[in-house]
């Protein structure tokens, strides 16, 4: 079974996937979206650290760290950054990490990254710009996204067809772009909540 | 003098670079730790990984080879026996001075 859902909050997450394997649903995977498996429902103790791994010696040397602790690397590659652990171990800890600040660090890394992807997406949408492949006019007037020659001079049922068949293809031409704005500002708005979070764990 | 900025230690790192005196990996550190402490310093996982990785960045421990490919083996440098060092004067300094005073104050 495959879900969708976006978390920024770790506890929240966790406090779901423990929810979800009390009624049968074990997580295997996530990559695109949580993959989860049916099996006999089971009281677990999921917990959510958020890393990125150069080489893939440090990934295994991580997750064998905490397999050696007594909890099992459930799902998380990498470079997926969020990494799943379930305990299994009765003599583990109730937790993976034993101070506030490195419970907290996993947040400033989690800002970090949507930080970068931010700066990732700007020169792109620089590009877009400096390239004129932006139309802004086209919000005022968008009539001039669609190419049928006569398009706008056709009538009834010739009009609609031909309008109806363009649209879609307008649409892209005149607001594909949009999707980089409005993806740099979620990943800065996403960025500053994580931060937000770290700052008030720190604190607490 | 100067104090290296370094100084005090917290407890946790204390016991990590005492415990890597000897090569040891991760959750052999975690053991160490717990039993250089008597049991008062149970590090759990994630913790320590950010501790060492911390400590790498610092040069007060380095990665050495081992036999184990799934498992980093670290041990201290000679700045983390320095550091060391430098922590165990200033408790050493901080138990004479409380005993000599506990001392002509009468408490026991």
């Amino acid at each position: 079974m495959r879900r969708f859902k976006l978390f920024l909050d770790f506890e929240k997450e966790a406090r779901w996937l423990n929810e979800m394997a009390s009624e049968g649903y074990d997580l295997v995977g996530k990559s695109f979206g949580y993959r989860f498996r049916k099996s006999k429902p089971d009281n677990a103790n999921i917990k959510i650290d958020y890393r990125l791994f150069k080489k893939q010696a440090d990934f295994v040397d991580y997750y064998t760290l905490f397999e050696d602790s007594g909890w099992e690397h459930l799902a998380g590659t990498k470079s997926s950054g969020a990494q799943y652990f379930k305990k299994v171990s009765k003599d583990a800890d109730e937790d993976i990490f034993s101070d506030i600040d490195s419970k907290a660090g996993r947040y400033k890394r989690l800002s970090q990254m949507y930080l970068s992807l931010a700066i990732s997406y700007l020169p792109i949408l620089v590009a877009l710009v400096t390239t004129k492949a932006i139309h802004v006019e086209a919000f005022f007037n968008p009539k001039q996204l669609y190419f049928t020659p006569g398009l706008w001079d056709k009538a009834g049922a010739d009009f609609w067809g031909a309008f109806l068949f363009e649209t879609p293809f307008a649409f892209f031409r005149g607001f594909a772009w949009t999707a980089f704005p409005i993806m740099i500002a979620l990943c800065l708005i996403f960025s500053y909540k994580a931060e937000q979070r770290y700052q008030k764990i720190k604190k607490s | 003098m100067k104090r290296d900025k370094h100084i005090p230690l917290t407890e946790t790192v204390y016991y990590i670079l005492l415990s890597l005196l000897e090569p040891a990996h991760g959750y052999l550190i975690l053991q160490k730790v717990e039993e250089l402490s008597y049991g008062q310093v149970r590090m759990a996982a994630g913790t320590l990984y950010g501790a060492i990785e911390n400590l790498l960045k610092l040069k007060f421990i380095q990665p050495v080879e081992s036999g184990d490919s799934r498992r980093k083996v670290y041990k201290i440098t000679e700045m983390g026996k320095e550091i060391l060092r430098l922590d165990l004067e200033r408790m050493q300094h901080m138990i004479g001075i409380t005993e000599e005073s506990f001392k002509r104050g009468g408490i026991s």
